[in-house]
């Protein structure tokens, strides 16, 4: 063989080499988190790589190709899984009179996810087909969607809704044999009971809370991280006031268990105020009040980022010397709509669980993610959305490895997901257990608003997240025995 | 110097209410310390939100003043003009005018032409409209405004309203009174000052009143109604506005709905509070509700079984105020305005025939047994079944509405109040077992309930009767159903059973319910025939007449609220049933009962089958996503599934200004002469032929001048041609209009 044939091979492989890079697997690597994906995850695309007639690499003539898992005749295995489509079914809620596009970003997420896979070669051997349906925060269109995905669908990825009050449809749907298998359901936000203990649900942002669950007491696993780490950063002995949403039951029933576990962290809560995002500025002045009378400095909201925006605005107008308090936010203050605020977000620490959407850079799940939404700051239901997807995509890659592209079942699935004992989003998000709905991911960030901007504060690598057991800590508690102050 | 002379009652009913209060307050007393600085706090909050209500209050006072029609949809306006405020001055993309010059695009162009649009478009045609019909439009526009608004500025992005001079403002104490707030007070009191002396100091204020009171009169003395009316409505639309955008940047961001439930509820109490006309009592009305909120919050807590209390005070408020507005007085003395002509009632065995066809039609519909050749929409699947089951239990709900509102003129805007109800006796009784052989106990102990409203608003009626029962519905949705004792957080209905057989699946459901339907209206054209039903129309027609001819109306009336919450209870267990729990945080919101209210108003509530009519919604949802389905005709699918879906209620009940007796009232009247039995409906159609050629005359001398031709119309409608009219006709200038 001539040295320029030889070389002409070599710049070919190399070329090939770099494509499948590019293209096809994963770097689980990316992220500095304690825990990675658990299941493996067999190159199913690329298929102008694996081409039959492309000769064995010269430098390694012993190894031999690895069999293409694609290459059986497919078959129609599933509801919503035939020869050459997988079928899924984003629901949100979205488009209603009241509030129109609320979880918008979901149907953003999702489908970019499905272009992204479809892009990379599919999934399962088959290309990804997505629909949307709108559950327009209503429970009925909520039951339609379950429904909807029974007959049409393998499974519902990124369900972010608020009504899922009925969960029977979901659960007891029959599968292509008749069976009533249920419908995998890769849900990002579940607020009611029955949607969190839903036998075939699976939350990527966790429920944290234990299930079955009917009355009285609950046990609880909520996250310290953040205060624990904010105590230890300002050198305070954190003491303020916690922002109950209190639009709902369900609602003031979530800052429970978080309350619960900052008290035992060391937290001193003077006050836990009901809030709403229908509330006036006006009448967020007793609150103010409240900080002066106490000399607290410590805020933690467990809202939303208008009421946050609206107790720092009247915080201000009130003259209160903001950079007195600590104000602690959770993910739903990394918002666009918040650093509109202007000078009085500043100094705000937001805390996550996944890394930033500015640190694209370090992990290349997220630096899909955000090639794939276009947009420089998406929602953040884009990213459970697309959290889900990829979520999927691992199951159904166990699958294929371990029997092939004509074993995904409903049944199947359901198994591989349950067997998903610790999944990160390929090194973009704290991992999460899902054996047990009252587990939730131990690892945290936190950024803090400087000049209108989310500056990572801590742990101050970028592309690195805090994990650690400490992070988080287990609570009993009543919900129905807690009233927030008013 | 007058002296306040109170009747015992009255004294005795005062120190009963403080005793109450008293007791309240020591049952459930926070604890807090109370200080200068707590109490400073309290009422600096209470004025600065009460301000807000009584600036969109007294909007409504003078629109209700100035033009008798107390207008639902003034929030809507305010909704709509903030947002168009927003477009002009704070949207980055837009125009980015300076905000003073923004205020007065808004305020004095833009929502004056909105106010004059929706009286000469509207508002005008409802003049002598029936007040249910009234009320129903302005619901309906609120609703359409509220649409119109999140369709046009969507959630994609936020939008903020900065305050006026931000930042600054003045020291009471340790407290600060931002200069907007200070301005928000101000205006509010300067604009009740203004407009009190435009209306009682100025001619056209005088004039704007005097249309309200007697148009005709006013218009024989030179005033110009048109006008006036125009001009109020005008007036009206701008207050609006001004009240819009001085509250929206106390809402951040902006929301169509935080937005109009802050104007509505609390500014109709502070309306109620000023007695609809007076409004230096409405500003202080609103400021009570502020004060009262705030220092409830204070110093009270009420625990974890009273969720909403904080949104309470406002509803509890109105319920007190309404009851203790003067009493209305019987109308005696002049003619009706609501006379209806003698009506042809539906016979039993059209009413037998008629829910049969229902059930086998519903029947054969869902199982797909029906093809209608250019359509075959095959059979249901679990979905369609699905919207089927709501819409038909929708539909039962509304079927509580007929008897009450249809017939005896009760306006009601509490339907889901009732049915809620309804489901809780069922879960105590049948616990979670969805057991239907306790439906007529539920129904029996329902008609309590319905006693007891009509104890209540048996002293009342048209405005005042809606604002009670809409208080009514407030203060059930907010305080007794989300109670813990009522619906437990997490419950779960079993299967429905009926003598042992469960009704296991979504096909034999929806036709238990159309069974059950069919009997409802069934009955219902029964009972229409009946003594009964003959009384509750007499009542809606004069009650002062019904009394004079011996009918027994407190009686009367106590027995159709009992009815009509029977009906509704009962439907409550099918609408629990259907959702298998009840979530008492969502399902009581004010916005769903309106919804129902006003779509069996457009329907016609006076008929039985117009409950039919709240299938509207989940069928045309229903029916565009089957044929989204199908990949056909996307604009019919934008049509059914989008458009008509969100702005359908909205517009039906628009639609009531040319409507007002309902769309299946002219569907009905429509459809009679194909009929071969109704030869009464031909010659009927006839008759209005015939009196379309000749001219309308009821505005001569007001909007129809006095021209030969009118006055010989007028000659032969009062069957006087023959002795006045000159043998050869009228004789013009120009010519002779012969006899």
């Amino acid at each position: 063989m001539s040295k320029k044939l030889v070389t002409r091979w070599l710049a070919a492989l190399l070329t090939l080499a770099v494509l499948a890079s590019a293209c096809g697997g994963r770097d689980d690597s990316a992220a500095d988190t304690a825990t990675t994906t658990t299941t493996a995850a067999p190159d199913t695309g690329d298929d102008d790589v694996d081409q039959p007639d492309e000769p064995d690499e010269p430098d390694q003539p012993d190894e031999p190709d690895e069999p293409d898992p694609c290459d059986v005749t497919l078959e129609a295995t599933e509801i919503g899984v035939s020869e050459d489509e997988i079928t899924v079914i984003i629901m949100a809620d979205s488009d209603n009179a009241l509030a129109p596009g609320l979880f918008e970003g979901a149907r953003v997420g999702a489908f970019a996810w499905a272009d992204d896979v479809n892009r990379r070669g599919g999934l399962g051997c088959r290309t990804v087909n997505i629909e949307f349906w709108d559950s327009m925060l209503n429970p009925t269109e909520t039951e339609n969607g379950f429904l909807k995905a029974c007959s049409d669908a393998l499974a519902l990825v990124g369900t972010t809704v608020l009504f899922g009050t009925s969960t029977d449809d979901l659960e007891s749907c029959a599968d292509i044999n008749g069976d009533p298998t249920g419908v995998p359901d890769l849900a990002y936000i579940t607020t009611e009971v029955p949607h969190q203990c839903s036998s075939v649900s699976f939350h990527i942002s966790r429920p944290g809370a234990s299930c079955p669950y009917e009355s009285g007491e609950r046990d609880y696993t909520a996250a310290i991280g953040p205060v624990t780490w904010l105590a230890e950063h300002t050198g305070e002995d954190l003491h303020g006031l916690y922002l109950v949403p209190s639009d709902l039951p369900s609602t003031t029933a979530s800052a429970v268990p978080q309350i619960a576990a900052h008290e035992q962290a060391g937290v001193i809560y003077e006050k836990a105020f009901g809030v709403s995002g229908a509330l006036p500025q006006a009448s967020f002045t007793p609150f103010v009040q409240a900080i002066r009378e106490n000399e607290s400095n410590f805020v933690y909201n467990g809202s939303n980022d208008a009421t946050m925006a609206k107790l720092l605005n009247e915080a201000n107008d009130q003259g209160l010397d903001l950079s007195s308090v600590n104000w602690l936010c959770t993910l739903s203050c990394y918002t666009p709509a918040f650093l509109e605020n202007g000078d009085v977000v500043e100094g705000v620490y937001v805390w996550m669980f996944f890394l930033p959407f500015e640190e694209a850079d370090t992990n290349e799940e997220l630096s899909n993610f955000m090639t794939a939404v276009d947009d420089d700051f998406p929602e953040a239901w884009a990213a459970g959305a697309w959290a889900d997807g990829v979520l999927l995509e691992a199951a159904v890659n166990g699958i294929v490895a371990a029997d092939g592209p004509n074993a995904i079942t409903r049944a199947r699935l359901l198994e591989e997901l349950a067997g998903i004992s610790s999944f990160d989003v390929n090194g973009w998000w704290g991992a999460a257990d899902f054996a047990s709905t009252n587990s939730i991911s131990d690892c945290f960030m936190v950024t803090q608003i400087q000049d209108g901007e989310y500056v990572r504060i801590h742990p101050e690598e970028r592309g690195t997240l805090d994990c650690g057991e400490d992070n988080v800590l287990g609570v009993t508690a009543d919900p129905s025995q807690f009233t927030p102050d008013s | 110097m007058t002296r306040v002379q109170l009747r015992p009652s009255q004294i005795a009913a005062l120190v009963g209410g403080v005793a109450f209060l008293g007791v309240l307050v020591w049952l459930n007393w926070a604890g807090n310390a109370v200080t200068r600085d707590g109490f400073l706090v309290a009422t600096i909050a209470g004025l600065s939100v009460g301000s807000l209500y009584a600036i969109s209050a007294t909007g409504m006072v003078v629109v209700y003043t100035t033009t008798g029609t107390f207008n639902f949809a003034h929030g809507g306006i305010g909704v709509f003009s903030a947002f168009f405020y927003w477009e002009l001055v704070e949207n980055a993309d837009g125009l980015e005018l300076p905000n003073w010059i923004g205020l007065l695009v808004v305020v004095l162009l833009i929502a004056p032409l909105i106010g004059i649009v929706l009286d000469v478009v509207l508002m005008r045609s409802l003049r002598n409209a029936p007040m249910v019909v009234q009320l129903m439009v302005t619901v309906g526009l609120m609703v359409f405004l509220l649409t119109l608004t999140g369709q046009l500025w969507q959630g994609d992005r936020p939008r903020t309203i900065q305050p006026f001079w931000r930042g600054s403002g003045f020291d009471i104490g340790d407290f600060r009174v931002t200069w907007h707030r200070f301005m928000v007070i101000a205006v509010a009191a300067l604009i009740a000052a203004l407009l009190r002396v435009l209306l009682f100091r100025t001619r056209i204020g005088v004039a704007m009143r005097a249309v309200v009171d007697n148009r005709e009169l006013t218009a024989l003395n030179g005033a110009r109604p048109g006008l006036l009316s125009s001009f109020a409505w005008a007036l009206g639309a701008s207050l609006a506005a001004i009240a819009g955008i001085l509250i929206a940047p106390e809402l951040n961001p902006l929301d169509p709905g935080n937005l109009n439930n802050l104007m509505l509820i609390a500014a109709i109490t502070a309306a109620a509070i000023g007695q609809l006309k007076n409004l230096p009592m409405t500003v202080l009305g609103g400021l009570l509700i502020g004060l009262l909120s705030q220092h409830q919050a204070r110093w009270l807590s009420f625990g974890s079984d009273w969720p909403f209390v904080r949104d309470a005070a406002a509803p509890v408020l109105l319920f007190i105020v309404v009851l203790a507005l003067p009493q209305s007085r019987l109308a005696v003395g002049r003619v009706s305005s609501n006379l209806r002509p003698i009506e042809r009632t539906t016979t039993w065995w059209e009413g037998a025939i008629g829910a049969v066809a229902l059930i086998l039609f519903g029947r054969w519909f869902a199982r797909g047994s029906l093809n209608f050749g250019v359509w075959d929409p095959g059979e249901w699947d679990q979905i369609a079944l699905n919207n089927g089951i709501a819409a038909l239990v929708l539909a039962m709900i509304g079927l509580s509405l007929i008897p009450l509102t249809g017939w005896a003129g009760q306006i009601n805007f509490a339907p889901l109040a009732f049915a809620g109800f309804g489901a809780f006796i069922f879960l105590k009784l049948a616990g979670e077992s969805g057991n239907l052989l306790w439906l007529p106990v539920v129904g029996l102990l329902c008609a309590p309930l319905g006693a007891l409203v009509a104890l209540f608003a048996a002293r009342l009626s048209g405005l005042y009767l809606a604002l009670l029962s809409l208080a009514f519905a407030l203060v059930m949705g907010k305080l007794v159903l989300p109670h813990p004792k009522i619906f437990p957080t997490i419950h779960r209905f079993e299967d429905p059973t009926l003598f042992g057989w469960a009704i296991d699946n979504r096909y034999d459901y929806f036709v238990t319910l159309l069974v059950f339907l069919g009997f409802g209206i069934f009955a219902l054209v029964l009972l229409r025939r009946s003594r009964y039903g003959r009384r509750w129309i007499a009542m809606q027609d004069s009650e002062a007449a019904a009394a004079t001819v011996g009918i027994n109306t407190m009686l009367t009336k106590v027995v159709v609220y009992a009815f009509s919450a029977t009906l509704a209870g009962m439907a409550g267990v099918f609408w629990a049933l259907s959702k298998g729990s009840v979530d008492s945080g969502r399902d009581f919101e004010v916005l769903a009962n309106f919804e129902i209210v006003l779509l069996m108003a457009a329907a016609g509530v006076a008929l039985p089958s117009a409950a039919l009519f709240l299938a509207f919604i989940p069928l045309t949802q229903a029916l565009g996503g089957r044929l989204d389905d199908g990949g056909s005709v996307p604009w019919l699918v934008w049509l059914l599934d989008d458009f008509l879906a969100k702005f359908g209620p909205g517009l039906l009940a628009i639609g009531m200004v040319v409507n007002q007796r309902g769309a299946i009232f002219e569907m009905g009247r429509g459809f009679a002469p194909i009929l071969p039995w109704r030869r009464d409906a031909r010659e009927e159609m006839a008759q209005e032929r015939a009196a379309k050629t000749t001219a309308e005359i009821g505005g001569l001398g007001l909007d129809l001048p006095f021209t030969n031709e009118t006055v010989l119309t007028l000659d032969t409608e009062l069957g006087i041609i023959d002795e006045v009219t000159p043998s050869g006709g009228y004789t013009h200038g120009v010519g002779t209009v012969p006899r």
